[in-house]
């Protein structure tokens, strides 16, 4: 260590400790303390300046130290740091300004500053200590100060804020009381980001050994609420902690703290409104027991998934008695079916759910559930339940779907349903009765219903549907008759089919088979260029239906594209449609491999009523 | 003869067992489309902090923040919640490429696959991550 003290008549005699193993702060202190003991001022110096060539502590190495001290106040520190985990040296540098007329009992700096790479702080402290007494008050002010961690994960800019905190010591420790108030400036400390000041903590507490006790904060957000805490730390670790937050607004804490860390899940894009409410107590570092409470919530995905309106809830939970959660909404859809006003009991018991009964109302029949048992395990929801579909109107749904206007009406009896590592499977039959006939869907199963990867595995069983109400629905061309069918394997993804092995035909028995000018023209057209019908244009031109024995289609899709066949083969190709009596019309289909996208295509020509028929 | 028969046969049992084990990377599902078209969306966005270096691709075909201090604070909340919808997207991606070839076992190939051809594709300048740390193009 050198230390130099430059005066005008005098040069005092430098000596040399290298490598003193001193804390940085201490060597400061203690020199200068040192030096302004011995009433240096009384050889008229102007600057007293001391230099290490080296200092270590635990957490750091300095080297370059020089430290210089003006008459007119200034106290100016300069070195190179490296922090224990870095490999690179940093400059860094610390200046005062002390008043000429120091307080008594009190250490201030004035127009400080903090310079470092990332770190621009300007400041402004006070040290007072009470007279004579082991009792200070510190106040540190932040003016404009910005820092940056190497990476950007963390900084602020512009910061302005205010810290007091008063200081007593007692036989074991420190009783402190602190206030904190940020006024203004930028934080980013990923994932969250702070525009604004305005945000404010107090608290106090008692700090000793490696225990730090807060004993009452009070922590307000701007915009979003107030909380009231009370905790302690044990060697940095959280032992014990009460939390107690009220009539927190939701949008703007969903906005601040909760959408950054909901980033890939289904809750990351919510419209919200409402307030919510939260109690959290954790001791040696377990939660023990929480409330969240919901009040006049509206919650809606951006994506337009989910929606639940005016949604009331109180979740009780301990981690050692069975609780009671109330839920109640007044509204809402799942992937666009309406929801009706519900209200819900269950039984919360540490992490499992369990109620006997639901009745969730859907348009207007509703979900009857039963059995409901569902586990948090491993991060992720296991669930299973009883489901009854109270019939719901065909009408009512296919206008929630936005498809075209269907009678009828569907039913469902689900014996059993599990909800497992993102997999949901249907036990038991999804009956829709329709077009005065009858489709059921079993084997249900989906992946992941409402992520981007969806999938959606099922069998399907057409019975007896009345081709003049389907074609009528779907504007095809009138086809008079019923149709059975199935669709066996079915597997969506995205909500887009991928593959299946269709097969649709008339029913057996006795009905009046008739179809339609129009429909044979769509049908043909449905074939594309290359898969003309065998349609005569002067027999087209003077009827306008036609009997038929047989109608059959079969379409088995795997890789885009449709393996398609009919009824019966013929050497050229496959009868759709076989006609019979007078005048009789034969439908014939030529490819047997149809490209599914171009099929979709011409399908949607055809029922938008603008199709150009093929007919060669 | 012998030995070309021998050679033979083990030609068709290289071409088979390549046949088998290839994982086709251009293999088409709805699923897929819509993530590949989520994805190419999100790039414009991506593109510029590519550029500058604010985000790099990882060796896991992932990405990640590399360098913010580019990025206006205000912006870098937004960087980051790109990065984490991309890597939702190209895990998901990865999995349902697995899936698409019936064999979810494969992810990890793919993924790997995947990492190459990211740092393959990607135009000079932009930064990736190799065994000992970051690296421009």
């Amino acid at each position: 260590m050198q230390i130099a003290i430059e005066t005008h008549e005098m040069e005092q005699g430098r000596q040399g400790v290298r490598h003193a193993r001193f804390a940085f702060a201490a060597v400061l202190l203690s020199v200068v303390a040192c030096l302004l003991a011995w009433g240096v001022p009384a050889y008229a110096i102007t600057s007293i300046s001391i230099e290490a060539d080296s200092v270590e502590a635990d957490t750091a190495k300095l080297r370059k130290v020089r430290a210089e001290w003006k008459l007119d106040g200034v106290v100016q520190v300069q070195a190179d740091i490296r922090p224990a985990e870095s490999a690179d040296w940093q400059a860094v540098s610390l200046a005062c300004m002390q008043p000429a007329r120091p307080l008594p009992d009190a250490w201030q700096c004035a127009e400080g500053k903090l310079t470092m790479p990332g770190v621009n702080m300007p400041f402004s402290a006070q040290v007072v200590q009470a007279s004579g007494k082991p009792q200070y008050q510190v106040n540190v002010r932040l003016q404009q100060a910005s820092f940056s961690s190497p990476a950007g994960t963390q900084a602020a800019e512009k910061l302005d804020a205010r810290l007091s905190l008063d200081l007593q010591r007692q036989a074991a420790g420190w009783q402190w009381q602190a206030m904190l108030d940020w006024t203004g400036g930028e934080l980013y400390w990923q994932p969250w980001y702070f525009a604004k000041g305005g945000h404010q903590v107090s608290a106090r507490g008692y700090y000793a050994g490696d225990v730090l006790r807060v004993e009452n904060a009070e922590l307000k957000l701007a915009g979003v609420g107030n909380a009231r805490l009370q905790g302690s730390w044990q060697a940095g670790k959280l032992q014990d902690l009460d939390v107690d937050a009220q009539e927190l607004e939701l949008a703007p804490l969903y906005a601040l703290l909760l959408q950054p860390m909901l980033t890939d899940g289904a809750l990351g894009k919510l419209e919200l409104g409402g307030k919510v409410g939260v109690k959290l107590v954790l001791q040696h570092g377990e939660p023990v027991s929480a409330t969240l409470m919901l009040k006049d919530v509206d919650l809606e995905d951006k994506n337009g998934r989910f929606a639940l309106y005016k949604l009331n809830s109180r979740i009780p939970w301990s981690y050692n008695e069975a609780q009671v959660v109330q839920l109640a909404y007044a509204g809402g859809h799942v992937l666009k079916i309406p929801l009706g006003e519900a209200s819900i009991l269950a039984d919360l018991n540490r992490y499992s759910l369990t109620a006997s009964q639901l009745y969730l109302p859907v348009l207007d029949g509703a979900l009857s559930l039963t059995d409901i048992s569902a586990t948090r395990a491993g991060g992720d929801w296991h669930w299973h339940l009883r489901a009854n579909l109270i019939p719901i109107s065909m009408p009512a749904l296919s206008h929630a779907l936005g498809w075209p206007r269907m009678e009828g009406k569907v039913a469902a009896a689900v014996p059993m349903m599990t909800y497992s590592g993102g997999q949901l499977t249907v036990d038991g039959d999804l009956l829709f009765q329709m077009f005065n006939g009858s489709v059921a869907v079993s084997n249900l199963s989906m992946q992941t219903p409402l992520g981007a990867t969806s999938s959606l595995r099922a069998d399907l069983e057409v019975q007896r549907l009345d081709l003049g109400d389907l074609t009528r629905t779907f504007s095809f061309g009138a086809i008079e008759g019923k149709l059975d069918g199935s669709v066996k394997n079915l597997l969506l993804s995205n909500w887009q089919p991928v593959s299946f092995d269709a097969d649709f035909h008339n029913s057996p028995g006795r009905y009046r088979k008739k179809i339609s000018q129009r429909a044979v023209e769509n049908i043909s057209a449905l074939g594309g260029a290359g898969a003309a019908a065998a349609i005569q244009r002067s027999v087209l031109r003077f009827f306008n239906e036609f009997n038929y024995s047989k109608i059959g289609w079969r379409c088995q899709l795997s890789n885009d594209v449709c393996k398609m066949s009919g009824v019966e083969y013929t050497s050229q190709g496959y009868v759709i449609v076989k006609g019979s009596g007078i005048p009789a019309i034969t439908v014939m289909g030529y490819n047997h491999n149809v490209g599914w996208s171009d099929f979709l295509s011409r399908l949607k020509r055809v029922t938008e009523g603008n199709a150009s028929p093929v007919i060669e | 003869m012998k030995r070309l028969m021998n050679i033979l046969v083990l030609l068709a049992g290289l071409m088979t067992a390549m046949l088998v084990q290839a994982a086709d990377m251009e293999v088409n599902t709805p699923a897929i489309t819509g993530l590949k078209g989520s994805m190419k969306a999100r790039h414009g966005q991506l593109a510029g902090f590519y550029a500058s270096g604010a985000v790099g691709f990882t060796r896991d075909g992932l990405i990640t923040v590399r360098d913010a201090n580019t990025v206006p604070l205000a912006q870098r909340q937004s960087v980051n919640t790109l990065v984490a919808a991309e890597n939702n997207d190209r895990n998901a991606l990865y999995k349902e490429i697995a899936n698409a070839n019936g064999h979810p076992e494969w992810e990890a190939e793919v993924r790997s696959t995947f990492a190459q051809r990211w740092i393959q594709k990607a135009p000079a300048g932009w930064y990736y991550q190799d065994a000992s740390g970051w690296v421009k193009k």
